[in-house]
């Protein structure tokens, strides 16, 4: 991104010149190179025996506007990051990409504005995401890239507000960014088109929404807590993050349908650990009642989960998470006889266990997805050594499994890896 | 070396005279008080090194901002890390509360992920280090029976008895408590067979605000053959923090004014 590249360099250049104060801000960040290797081998790919290679390089800084400005006043601050990427998976030359550049002030004492590009999460979910519907890139996560790289920034603008009955975060999102999924190259999957698991003969193709005022995205939150209990609300306008309907089936066309979401989520102590309650209801605006075969029909979300620590440093979580899709009797009068066709309900269960050994130096980390419904699963393993201040290894294992190829993780049963990360950080 | 004014030894004789008398669940109190609640309010930096059987160091730093919500009982935490680079940012808040779980939210800006800890094992190591979540916080004195073993000229000495030897690791500990100010100067425990195997000492105490403070402590796990010494600079009492800082808000955006690089 040769554009992000002097954007970055101009707002450098403006800002620079303010450190008069001979206060340079701090860089940081770290050298990391990752390898995934198949565990199985996958033709459909651009690379049959490994998934990923690439060598990559982030900074970030924080810079506090000093002086008598107002934005000084307001507590301004600056912050950046950046990462310069050698992918050799795409043989490509290298790519740049910013994943902050914002200014975060107080115009007010019970104001705080975030503007820019940022990473944005909220909800209960531990890797489940029901009110969070900012961008992910799952990619990253099925590759073995670090978690960081499982949410994608957004350009946006995020006013929070502080009065005293609750907070109020309002998040406008101007541009759509959704989320990366799996397309063939990299990763398998299951293309309709394609009649089954696809790699690289897919040749479907996902239309973004336009830039323009109709499609901004809006989101949402007012939260308190109620003594030692989180309570929150969501909202949120815009599109669902992932390409689930179609616009043109013989040009193998999707396209991301019009979704309001709408949510509320409780966490806290709960029976010697944290529990955490979560719901959503997405509104398919575009097929409201159901009966285009085309459009994702509506849905409804549930969350429950629960976290405990069992002492030595031995973490448990579970979680189960409930969907269902509304209108689902208009949903099967409409479908066609070829159609690939879903289920009304899916029960998704997961469960972490998180072990740190040698004082916390070396992290062993299990999460499984189990669906029942689906009959598929997703095992992810890492064991993780800080071998030093600076120093970090990570091996792991990324394992999905399932029946059937149409399923979220049955699709993707054939780009099992193992990885290692070695990481340098400063 | 200064003439101590008369009324000042008389002062300090009276006072050593009364502190005799003290009973043990005064004592107690008192060094729980100086240790942990000293002032309404306090912010410090703290310089953390860790150091493993092999001599390899490791290193902590980070600001700890502090608010009393009621003397002996609850009281708000907020942690910001400066130290190492690879958590630099991540703050983490905790609300203690005597008598229940502690409430604790870890923020990860990375993934702008804000996490809540279910932590209800208040001995495992404080990020990495030698000393343990309760070192840092303080460990409830209703937890323990406490019995005085001995009082000298300059110390107490009194041993702490789990009421509920299963939640934790020791069997019992012993306190040294300065008579003059009640500042805790070493702590040994011992565990289920009686042997020494871990201590905590403080290595330097200063008045800062008129506080006896201790700026140098170092904890020693004896087993491991590792230590961490730990450094207090820039303590402040009395800095008026308000309690909003110890919220999802200043965990999200680090308050600028507390944490000056």
């Amino acid at each position: 991104m040769r554009r992000a590249f002097f954007i970055t360099l101009a707002v450098l250049t403006l800002v620079l010149p303010l450190a008069h104060a001979a206060e340079l801000p701090e860089w940081h960040g770290f050298a990391e190179h990752v390898y995934a290797g198949r565990i199985s081998r996958d033709s459909l790919t651009k690379h049959d025996n490994y998934n990923i290679l690439e060598q990559r390089l982030q900074l970030k800084t924080r810079y506090a506007v000093p002086g008598e400005n107002f934005l000084s006043r307001w507590n301004g601050v600056l912050a950046y990051k950046g990462d310069f990427v050698l992918d050799e998976y795409f043989q490509t030359s290298g790519s740049y990409e910013v994943r902050e550049l914002n200014l975060i002030f107080s115009p007010a004492s019970m104001v705080d504005i975030k503007a820019g590009r940022q990473v944005l999460t909220w909800g209960t979910g531990d890797y489940l995401f029901i009110n969070d519907l900012f961008p992910k890139d799952y990619v990253s996560f099925y590759t073995g890239r670090d978690d960081e790289y499982l949410k994608k920034p957004s350009d946006a603008l995020r006013v929070s507000l502080y009065p005293k009955a609750a907070n109020i975060d309002f998040v406008l999102i101007p541009h759509f960014i959704p989320n990366t999924m799996p397309e063939g190259d990299r990763l398998s999957f299951f293309d309709s088109f394609q009649r089954g698991i696809a790699g690289r003969e897919s040749e479907r193709n996902a239309v973004k929404p336009a830039f323009q005022a109709g499609n901004m995205q809006y989101t949402l939150r007012i939260y308190r807590t109620f003594g030692s209990t989180e309570g929150a609300l969501y909202y949120y306008r815009g599109f669902d993050p992932a390409p689930r309907s179609y616009l043109d089936e013989a040009a193998r066309r999707l396209f991301y349908e019009r979704l309001d979401a709408y949510g509320a989520s409780v966490r806290g102590p709960f029976a010697g650990g944290i529990g955490n309650l979560e719901m959503g209801y997405y509104r398919s605006r575009q097929d409201d009642d159901g009966n285009n075969r085309l459009i994702e029909n509506s849905m409804l979300k549930w969350l429950a989960g629960y976290e405990k620590d069992l002492g030595n440093d031995l973490k448990i979580g579970v979680q189960y998470l409930f969907e269902q899709k509304l209108n689902y009797a208009q949903y099967q009068s409409a479908l066609l006889p070829n159609d690939y066709f879903w289920d009304e309900y899916r029960h998704l269960f997961t469960q972490r266990i998180t072990k740190l050994y040698r004082n916390q130096t070396v992290m062993l980390g299990l999460f499984n997805f189990w669906s029942p419904s689906d009959k598929d699963g997703y095992l992810r393993a890492s064991c993780a050594y800080d071998i030093s201040d600076q120093w970090k290894l990570t091996l792991g294992l990324n394992v999905p499994w399932g029946e059937d190829g149409i399923t979220d993780f049955g699709m993707m049963q054939k780009n099992k890896n193992a990885f290692v990360r070695v990481r340098y950080s400063f | 070396m200064k003439k101590i004014p008369f009324f000042l030894a008389v002062l300090f004789f009276v006072s050593n005279a009364w502190a005799q008398e003290l009973s043990v669940e005064e004592i107690v109190s008192k060094a729980n008080n100086r240790s942990y609640y000293q002032g309404k309010d306090g912010s410090a930096r703290a310089s953390m090194v860790v150091t493993d059987a092999q001599g390899r160091t490791r290193q902590r730093q980070l600001t700890i901002l502090k608010l009393n919500i009621q003397e002996g009982g609850d009281q708000k935490y907020y942690v910001y890390f400066h130290k190492p680079n690879d958590v630099k940012g991540m703050t983490y808040i905790v609300w203690k509360h005597a008598g229940k779980d502690d409430d604790r939210w870890l923020y990860l800006p990375a993934m702008d992920l804000v996490r809540r800890i279910a932590a209800s094992d208040k001995r495992s190591s404080f990020a990495g280090t030698t000393f343990l979540y309760e070192d840092i916080s303080g460990r409830s004195i209703d937890l323990d029976t406490h019995e005085l073993v001995s009082s000298d000229a300059a110390y107490y000495t009194v041993k702490n008895t789990p009421k509920d030897a299963n939640m934790v690791e020791f069997s019992y500990y012993t306190v040294k408590i300065d008579k003059n100010n009640f500042v805790p100067v070493k702590a040994e425990y011992f565990d289920k067979s009686a042997k020494l195997y871990r201590m905590i000492e403080a290595l330097e105490v200063k008045d800062i605000q008129a506080y006896p403070t201790v700026t140098r402590m170092k904890a020693t796990d004896l087993n491991a053959n590792s230590h961490t010494v730990t450094e207090f600079s820039d303590i402040k009492y009395d800095v008026g923090l308000q309690e909003e800082i110890f919220t999802e808000r200043f965990l999200r955006t680090p308050p600028q004014q507390w944490l000056k690089e």
